[in-house]
């Protein structure tokens, strides 16, 4: 798959939607997860996992986008976290401030363990 | 690698972003925006922002937002062309806590290109909640300076693209008013003779028909379409009582009807056409390949196509239209002469471009026919299409 050509994959699992961005997410094309996202919450699910597994690149355009889902989720009082992002990722998070208002799991079945833990 | 480091890479970074949705070809403005307001409040990690452009009657409109409940430029537009150029501020600090440009912002930068207001960028607190810095504010004002320049590049040309837009208009405009002028003069030149009725708007479509089933461009086909208009202009000149004369010329009156050629040159000289050769098709459609025409008498290499098409479209129009000393020939007949005069007169090329033309019109491949409309009524297609079926093999063998 062209790395540049950005995708987006998702499942339920029980309460939870798992979503697979798959892509470098560094442009408008990611705007397609903000609203993969919002399917979700338009349907009452306020739990989120974003994978990152298959996510190389994100650049500006790609944080502004996560912010805007992070945001979405507060105001419906909902929780997002990620997972499966690669040190490089972590790194810029860290960088920008952002790990204290995120929620990071090294595997997709950690992040959902916490949210079935009853975390919202 | 320090924080610090990282920061300024990502920073550098960002920039690159916003240059490459600047210059990136492809998507149109809206997107480019909406690209370049994702990318500042990535930047700057904000969850509100916007992007403003002023029109050239002052107002403020916006072009791209996102977290804004309630964004009301149009009050301060004067108050903002007063801050400092491309430079951030501090909203409060600017207007006073009760301004209202936008409820939630936290930073505006008006943006300038030289003397020109082209709009502002808003931005809001950080998602983080830290305070802006002294960096973010140098990083903004950079990026200002490049949105206003895009914003001021976009305005330039939608004003070239409207301005374009009204010259195609007035372009069309006076192409229409010079075509129905043409018109009318055909009609004058025609009005005089009242067997010719008509006949210069048919040879004018024969010629275009022709000219079009041998590959002309539209630019060319233009100009044998004015040939054709005009080709008879220099009649206006000749005296009505000859023109419409029952009896057979003298030859002095022969002579004087042959001028009318020269005359109708003479006329159109003067014009500067855009097309070439309307000069000459006009001056010598009544010449004949093997020299015996006039007004000059040219022979094969001499007469280009344009001629060679007008001459032969006048003759077919004159020979199936009826005259005051003579009644009008059949298609059939008129098909038949043209093949007889071939060589001596008339063009292979061009009668087996006419007949091909005619052979599709008959059978309806042309979606707007030329010449079939003028046929009478009561022509006899099959008989036709027999006849041009027998010429275009022949011709074409």
């Amino acid at each position: 798959m062209n790395p540049a050509q950005f995708t987006v994959d998702s499942r339920l699992d029980g309460d939870t939607a798992v979503i697979y961005p798959k892509g470098y997410l560094n442009n408008l094309a990611g705007e397609s997860l903000v609203a993969e996202c919002g399917r979700y919450t338009g349907k009452g699910i306020r739990k989120i996992v974003l994978n990152f597994g298959g996510t190389g690149l994100i650049n500006s355009i790609g944080i502004s986008l996560l912010l805007q889902i992070i945001e979405d989720l507060r105001t419906i009082e909902g929780t997002v976290c990620f997972s499966n992002m690669s040190k490089f990722q972590v790194d810029t998070l860290d960088m920008l401030g952002l790990l204290k208002h995120l929620r990071i799991f090294p595997a997709e079945s950690e992040a959902l363990q916490y949210l079935g833990a009853g975390a919202v | 690698m320090s924080t610090e480091l990282k920061r300024a890479l990502y920073n550098i970074s960002a920039l690159a972003d916003l240059g490459q949705e600047i210059t990136a070809g492809g998507s149109n403005f809206q997107e480019k925006i909406q690209a370049v307001l994702y990318v500042i409040t990535g930047t700057f990690l904000t969850n509100k922002g916007a992007i403003l452009a002023c029109n050239k009657d002052g107002q403020m409109h916006i072009l791209a937002q996102r977290g804004f409940d309630q964004l009301d430029p149009g009050r301060a537009a004067e108050e903002i062309k007063a801050l400092a150029r491309n430079e951030p501020c501090l909203l409060p600090a600017a207007f006073g806590a009760d301004a209202g440009v936008a409820i939630g912002a936290g930073i505006l930068t008006p943006l300038w290109v030289r003397d020109e207001f082209a709009g502002m960028v808003l931005l809001g607190e950080k998602f983080t909640a830290d305070p802006y810095t002294a960096e973010d504010f140098e990083l903004l004002r950079i990026i200002a300076a490049q949105i206003a320049v895009a914003l001021n590049n976009h305005s330039l040309f939608r004003d070239l693209s409207a301005q374009l837009d009204e010259n195609r208009r007035l372009y069309e405009e006076m192409r229409r008013i010079y075509h129905d002028t043409l018109q009318a003069f055909a009609a004058a030149i025609d009005a005089k003779d009242a067997y010719t009725k008509h006949h210069s708007q048919r040879v004018a479509k024969y010629s275009v028909a022709i000219a079009r089933e041998l590959g002309w461009n539209d630019h060319d086909i233009e100009g044998i379409y004015v040939a054709g208009y005009l080709h008879d202009v220099g009649k206006l000149v000749i005296s009505n009582d000859l023109l419409n004369k029952k009896k057979p010329f003298t030859p002095e009156e022969v002579d004087q009807i042959k001028t009318h050629s020269t005359l109708s040159h003479t006329i159109i000289s003067k014009i500067n056409f855009p097309w070439k050769d309307v000069g000459k098709m006009i001056r010598h459609h009544h010449e004949r390949l093997d020299g015996s025409g006039y007004p000059d008498a040219l022979t094969h290499e001499d007469l280009n196509d344009g001629v060679r098409i007008l001459t032969l479209a006048d003759a077919f129009d004159a020979m199936t239209s009826r005259r005051a000393y003579r009644d009008k020939m059949d298609i059939q007949d008129a098909l038949s002469e043209l093949k007889n005069c071939l060589d001596t007169q008339f063009d292979n090329r061009i009668l087996l471009a006419f007949c091909r033309v005619l052979d599709k019109e008959i059978k309806g491949e042309l979606p707007e026919p030329d010449i079939l409309p003028h046929f009478d009524r009561d022509s006899d297609l099959s008989v036709i299409a027999a006849l041009l079926e027998g010429i275009i093999r022949e011709l074409s063998s």
